[in-house]
């Protein structure tokens, strides 16, 4: 393994470490509109282009809905296109988002994420992750701000690749992460074009040329639609072990990688597995780590690729365990459980009949505490050991 | 191309495309004034350009289906609430590589005046290079005669059915073009069919002033099956409409009001109502309320043009 390139080290808010990561991929579009907590991402690409740090054509929309359809259409142009928005922002765009995936527009997005929908909460949450979960786009969750940084950079290797060519959404915890300041190794541009040179020696994409006779974006009928989804959603599959690739890669040049779809951690030995994704997982190691200490055999997983859902991966970190919890940021409506609880389950086929705990915590800024992940564990436990648990928990209700 | 022997109409002079970008056969619904808008405006501008639009009349024709189109156009379709956004993407994306390249967005009034008019109005305060066409044939035409935002006061609609309670469409329409005029535009007119020349003369002024910024052209396109009009009579009801000064030609260039067509003696609203049957159930008092409203616009275009002299 080569040595790992460095890159200076600053402190920066997890909202920079995006406008960062973006900066260093050198898209030719990018667009800002302002919504909290992402407005920052917004700013600092908007000075980024001030300094002459990058020549991206910056355009300063009237809404999210404008900003999605401006880089999806850039992007069929054959720009390379990035964009950020948070909850309602997002929601606006839900029209144009569909649009994305459907053209097969490598548009990276970065999304502080926030509580929606109803009662308005200007607050973190993963509940608008949720209601994209649909959308056909490829999500990426990340835990902290180096994280974020580095997954907007492999976003952009991930969207962009001849055998994917699909949309990226690179999730982080908005408060949590978006204006949390730590360190963070910002790469130097070589490095991030020697990463993605790769895109380079591949085909190059349909695009849009004006003046042929080209229309992007027909009606698709009957088998013609059919084609086009059998291969979106093949293309999406394809998007898993691409994924672990580059962040292999990644990882090789850098020196930091993330295991690809999911993180485990402790899980080889281990008789129960936690699940958590987002900033959580941060705490929940710590808990883990202590547990351990405390002899009980208690493993992690991260999930760090919410859709495609890492399937193969998960069945293979959580086959042979004794019981699993699942912690979600965000709710299931209709199935008063955690969204991604509701999809590890459909994994009982590949894992086995085990006792299966959902967690609801963290909504609308409440911490995810370390006496919650224990208390969790705990449960887990418990319910390994074949005592009567309690299927959906909301945690800091029956506080 | 055969010579006839017969003088040749002088709008083929404004004609920059020679060839045919249309499949044979393709047809809209006959008579129809979006169809005749829709092979005039390549023939003028040339087909080096990329058309947006959107979901309305002109989509069966210009999205084609899956794999073919019926036309030779470089088109790019997007949702009703994108084409000025989506237009703003490709004419950033061009400036950023250096190409020059005529981006044309062309809508009904539903997307432009309605559903789609944020990003219309944050593509022209933001003075993007577009050419922004609009066909306005007062309502939701293809989705069955519904009213929009553009349905003139007192017409009948399916969502303004007229009965014992119901009298058409309660409100005037929206002013679109001189909204857009007061984005401060670099360019807005109004055109219509039986006025081609004036129309060529301005599709041309749009592409040439095209690099200065936004231009906005407001195209009068009766609908003959919304409106109830005799399939052979959809030109006759475009020059009522400018005779009766319900829709007089006007420009504004940076700001500057000219009428393009000044009508010496205005004929009253009820010689363009009587051409369909829209507003056949208006009576002396609700043609009367029609008249107000376009002596008024009239009278405020023309103190604009007036102005600008």
């Amino acid at each position: 393994m080569a040595k790992a390139q460095k890159g200076q080290v600053r402190v920066i808010t997890g909202n920079a470490a995006a406008a960062y990561g973006a900066m260093l991929c050198r898209p030719d579009v990018a667009t800002s509109y302002p919504i909290t907590p992402m407005s920052e991402v917004a700013e600092q690409l908007s000075a980024f282009r001030a300094d002459g740090l990058v020549d991206t054509e910056m355009v300063e929309v009237e809404g999210e809905n404008s900003a999605m359809n401006v880089v999806t259409a850039a992007s069929m142009a054959g720009g390379r296109v990035f964009t950020a928005t948070s909850s309602w922002g997002l929601v606006f765009m839900y029209d144009a988002v569909q649009q994305a995936s459907g053209f097969r527009a490598p548009v990276v997005m970065a999304i502080a994420n926030r509580e929606t929908p109803g009662i308005l909460a200007v607050s973190g949450g993963q509940q608008d992750i949720i209601s994209m979960r649909d959308t056909g786009w490829i999500q990426i969750i990340v835990e902290d701000c180096q994280e974020i940084l580095d997954s907007v950079i492999m976003a952009f290797r991930l969207a962009e690749d001849f055998d994917i060519q699909l949309p990226v959404m690179v999730n982080y915890d908005g408060f949590y992460l978006s204006y949390l300041a730590t360190a963070v190794e910002i790469p130097e541009r070589e490095d991030a074009a020697r990463f993605l040179a790769p895109l380079k020696q591949q085909p190059e994409r349909p695009k849009l040329v004006p003046g042929e006779p080209l229309s992007c974006g027909t009606h698709g009928i009957e088998m013609g639609f059919m084609e086009l989804r059998y291969k979106h959603c093949a293309a999406l599959e394809r998007a898993t072990t691409k994924l672990d690739e580059i962040d292999k890669e990644f990882g090789e040049i850098f020196g930091r990688s993330y295991g690809g779809q999911i993180e485990e951690y402790r899980t080889e030995d281990a008789e129960i597995v936690l699940v958590t994704s987002g900033s959580a997982t941060g705490t929940a190691r710590t808990v883990v780590d202590a547990k351990r200490a405390e002899g009980i055999k208690v493993g992690l997983v991260k999930l760090r690729l919410f859709r495609p859902f890492p399937r193969k991966r998960l069945a293979e970190a959580l086959k042979g365990k004794k019981a699993i919890g699942v912690i979600d940021r965000s709710v299931g409506f209709g199935w008063n459980c955690g969204p991604m609880y509701m999809e590890i389950r459909a994994l009982t086929p590949e894992i086995g009949i085990i006792p299966m705990l959902s967690y609801i915590d963290g909504l609308a800024n409440l911490d995810i505490t370390i006496p919650h992940i224990e208390r969790v564990i705990d449960e887990v436990s418990a319910a390994a050991q074949g005592k009567p648990y309690q299927e959906v928990t909301w945690i800091p209700m029956e506080e | 191309m055969v010579e006839g022997t017969k003088k040749r109409n002088k709008i083929f002079d404004y004609f920059r495309e020679k060839e045919e970008l249309y499949a044979g056969g393709v047809a809209w619904c006959p008579g129809c004034t979006l169809e005749l808008t829709a092979r005039f405006v390549p023939k003028v501008l040339g087909k080096d350009m990329v058309l947006v639009g959107c979901p309305g009349c002109s989509a069966p024709v210009f999205y084609g289906q899956n794999v073919g189109t019926w036309h030779r156009m470089t088109y790019y379709s997007c949702l009703m609430t994108g084409v000025p956004s989506s237009a703003t993407g490709l004419a950033r994306y061009y400036k950023k590589i250096g190409k020059d390249v005529t981006i044309v967005c062309f809508t009904g009034d539903g997307c432009a005046a309605d559903i789609g008019f944020q990003p219309l109005s944050g593509a022209a305060e933001r003075n993007e290079n577009i050419i922004y066409i609009c066909y306005d044939n007062e309502g939701y035409m293809n989705t069955g005669y519904q009213r929009s935002s553009t349905t003139p006061l007192g017409a009948w609609t399916s969502t303004t059915p007229v009965g014992v309670a119901g009298k058409g469409k309660p409100t005037p329409s929206k002013n679109m073009p001189l909204i857009m005029a007061m984005h401060g535009a670099v360019y807005v007119a109004t055109a219509t069919l039986s006025h081609l020349e004036d129309f060529a003369k301005k599709l041309l002024k749009a592409k040439e002033k095209k690099d200065e910024g936004f231009a906005y052209i407001h195209v009068f396109a009766p609908c003959l099956m919304g409106w109830r009009i005799e399939a052979d009579s959809s030109i006759e009801v475009c020059r009522a409409a400018v005779r009766t000064n319900y829709f007089p030609l006007w420009e504004a260039e940076n700001g500057k009001f000219r009428l393009t067509h000044e009508v010496a003696s205005p004929k009253p609203v009820t010689e363009l109502t009587k051409l369909m049957r829209k507003f056949s159930h208006l009576k002396e008092d609700g043609l009367a309320e029609l008249q107000k409203v376009a002596d008024e616009r009239y009278a405020l275009i023309k103190s604009l043009c007036d102005a600008s002299k």
